[in-house]
């Protein structure tokens, strides 16, 4: 259970105490949330500007603990924090408006000025020992062994209505960061759209200080929705997984740093949510490192097979050919492993036949391999240079038929306006290949 | 220069759009009639894609007003459709090609209600219709560049609209697309509706538009395609590029088709 962890000081509980309950609820629905919301903040490119806000909550939080005579009573805490958020992304809004400062040095700017003043206000707070202020540096790295059930309650709360509000602005959120031109050409406020989602993630920003602190909060608003990219191509799939993820690094995290002592929950979230980013990053299907590592050598090894029996069909035609001379005209990093590849067909479909110990043949089926692939370069080298965009949209790097892709007809019509070009008298790269011209024809 | 027209689909009266204080659009004042293919060519940077804009209430005009169909844009909006250039958006975003094309019948729905059945099967017809019916589950980021732009062809399509804005719809893209693309176009034009369209290809334009306007930050020319698009004209817009004239010239003389 992972809910008896959270509270060490009831080891051998079976249903842990209410309060442990509420608060691990609570987080959890803030790291739910902050998933959620913050698709959109990566979506259209607003990560920085949550991490503006949150930097910006401190001097809230200070602000609030003063005019509220010192108490420390998080709901007016956090309320300061979400004033000092919003007051920052606009400070953002008009420097981009009135000034020509660029985005990412106004971010810079507003992040670095508002979190100084924070940090300044707090610490004169504490050295002037006011009374009960001694947690409110909690808040720069996140702590959640003090909170009571009523405040994660409102925690809770807040960020099931933050969902609540993505889920039922879907389709319009989805429109503007995907396309806002569009958007506004058919009559949406895109702006106020906008502003609307960028509040909301300085509401989860402020809901989860508690959880992961100022300085790292926006870590829970960015990685699991990065992480959940990983693993979907569709928005309706990646708002629940982001919330998934989030909620188990918030989880975790609070519940490692209940589990040691003086530990701020704030960086062990972080570690847990890049703990599942680095996983995603690396073994996703398709988008994965691994994927697109191993979908490259591919790529390589049969650009590699197609060179060699190009060559090879060249090499033949002046009887066998040695391992040598194969490998000297068609150079490149996985021309050996293809060679392997072309001599282990031996015993199957045979390409080539063994006539020595070094002296190779193309096998009937070989030659046409060969004379296939020849036809197809050739051709879609005619593309290249008679229809480029044709060529551009459709060419792969495993040579497939022009003819398949692009219809006997069009290609047809390309290989006359090439002719007609070629009978214009322009002298043109990619001449049939001869031999003694190494790396010559269309794939050199 | 003023098309003689029964009732007019577009209307740019004094025109002028400034990006801070350097004009992009000076003075335009064109009318371009109801129901037909009409190309707004010009040099790079000439303002072409800023005319667009300015109809389409995405740029603050500095001065003049628009019309389309006779009325402003506010009263017309859901008559209006638009197909951005391609490069606007980022393809790699976690939506299908279906989905796109849904995002036409938005602002017919209004807040908050969803797409159904309906209109469903009318993102199915528009998708048949461009020729994309295979790769309706798509992601976006998985298709040529011709086919992303059917996308957003498809999109304006479900818009239902009865003038279509389209910016650069035939750049970068392959000769099958174009050749589907123009054919959709010249179906909407069939069917009464008006095509406004930027278009960078000075040669095809004559085999596309039955009107062009020839743009460079002003209005040099707009008409039929053989009066507006003559060597004095186009030395007019595209002052200082000669070895792009003669080329020019070579197109508009022999006046056919080119691939």
């Amino acid at each position: 259970m992972i809910l008896a962890v959270v509270d060490d000081s009831f080891p051998a509980a079976w249903i842990p105490p209410y309060n442990t309950l509420v608060v691990a609820a609570g987080v959890a629905s803030v790291g739910f949330a902050a998933g959620v919301v913050g698709c959109f903040a990566v979506l259209r490119r607003r990560a920085l500007a949550g991490d503006a806000a949150a930097h910006a909550t401190l001097l809230g939080v200070g602000l609030a603990f003063l005019l509220g005579g010192g108490r420390r009573d998080l709901p007016l805490l956090l309320a300061g924090a979400l004033s000092t958020a919003i007051a920052a992304l606009l400070g953002l809004v008009l420097i981009g408006r009135w000034t020509r400062t660029r985005d990412d040095a106004a971010t810079a700017i507003v992040l670095g000025v508002s979190f100084g003043a924070g940090i300044t206000l707090l610490s004169g707070i504490s050295a002037r020992g006011i009374p009960g202020s001694a947690g409110l540096e909690q808040f720069l790295l996140g702590h959640t062994a003090g909170l009571t059930a009523a405040d994660a309650t409102i925690l809770g709360v807040m960020s099931l209505l933050a969902v609540g509000i993505v889920a039922l602005f879907l389709k319009e959120s989805t429109l503007v960061a995907f396309d806002p031109l569009f958007a506004a050409a058919s009559g949406w406020p895109v702006t106020l759209i906008d502003y609307a989602l960028v509040v909301l993630v300085a509401v989860m920003v402020v809901v989860g200080l508690p959880a992961a602190g100022a300085v790292l909060v926006t870590a829970l608003v960015v990685i699991p929705p990065v992480t959940a990219r990983q693993w979907t191509d569709s928005v309706g799939v990646m708002l629940p997984l982001a919330g998934i993820f989030g909620l188990v690094a918030a989880l975790s995290g609070v519940a490692v740093s209940s589990a040691v002592p003086r530990m701020p929950t704030g960086p062990l979230v972080v570690i847990a949510a890049s703990i599942l980013l680095t996983i995603s990053l690396l073994i996703a299907p398709r988008r994965g490192g691994l994927a697109r590592w191993l979908q490259a050598r591919r790529t390589v090894a049969a650009w590699a097979d197609g060179r060699l029996l190009e060559v090879a069909l060249r090499l033949d035609s002046d009887g066998p050919f040695t391992r040598e001379q194969l490998l000297s005209w068609a150079p490149g990093v996985a021309a050996d492993s293809a060679f392997k590849r072309l001599v282990r067909s031996a015993a199957l479909e045979p390409v080539v036949t063994r006539a020595g110990t070094d002296a190779w043949r193309l096998a009937v089926w070989g030659r046409e391999l060969a004379a296939e692939r020849s036809r197809r370069v050739a051709a879609w080298t005619e593309v290249l240079e008679a229809a480029r965009e044709d060529a551009r949209g459709h060419l792969t790097i495993d040579v497939p038929s022009p003819e398949a892709i692009l219809g006997a007809a069009r290609m047809k019509a390309i290989r006359e306006s090439a002719a007609a070009e070629r009978g214009a008298g322009v002298a043109r790269a990619g001449q049939p290949w001869q031999p003694g011209q190494p790396g010559g024809g269309a794939g050199g | 220069m003023t098309m003689s027209t029964t009732s007019a689909g577009l209307e740019f009266h004094d025109v002028t759009v400034a990006y801070g204080r350097r004009p992009v659009l000076w003075n335009v004042d064109l009318t371009v009639p109801g129901a037909c293919l009409f190309g707004i060519i010009g040099p790079n940077g000439a303002g072409k894609s800023t005319l667009l804009k300015a109809a389409l209430g995405l740029v603050p005009l500095a001065g003049g007003e628009v019309r389309i169909l006779g009325a402003p844009l506010e009263q017309v909006r859901a008559r209006v459709g638009y197909v951005p250039q391609r490069e606007s958006v980022d393809w790699d975003f976690p939506v299908t090609v279906t989905d796109v094309v849904l995002m036409g019948t938005y602002a017919r729905l209004g807040w908050l209600r969803r797409p159904g059945p309906r209109e469903r099967s009318l993102a199915a017809e528009c998708l048949d219709r461009v020729g994309l019916a295979d790769v309706a589950d798509r992601q976006i980021g998985r298709l040529s560049g011709g086919q992303q732009q059917r996308v957003f062809l498809a999109r304006a399509l479900a818009q239902q609209a009865d003038v279509y804005f389209l910016d650069e719809p035939m750049a970068g893209v392959d000769a099958r697309s174009q050749e589907r693309i123009f054919r959709v176009l010249a179906e909407l034009r069939a069917e009464g509706r008006l095509v406004v369209m930027v278009h960078h290809d000075l040669r095809s334009a004559g085999d596309w538009f039955d009107a062009v306007a020839l743009i460079d930050m002003r209005l040099v020319a707009a008409g039929p395609v053989a009066e507006v698009l003559t060597p004095e004209n186009l030395r007019r817009t595209y002052a200082g590029r000669l070895d792009l004239l003669d080329e020019i010239g070579r197109a508009v003389a022999e006046g056919g088709r080119t691939p």
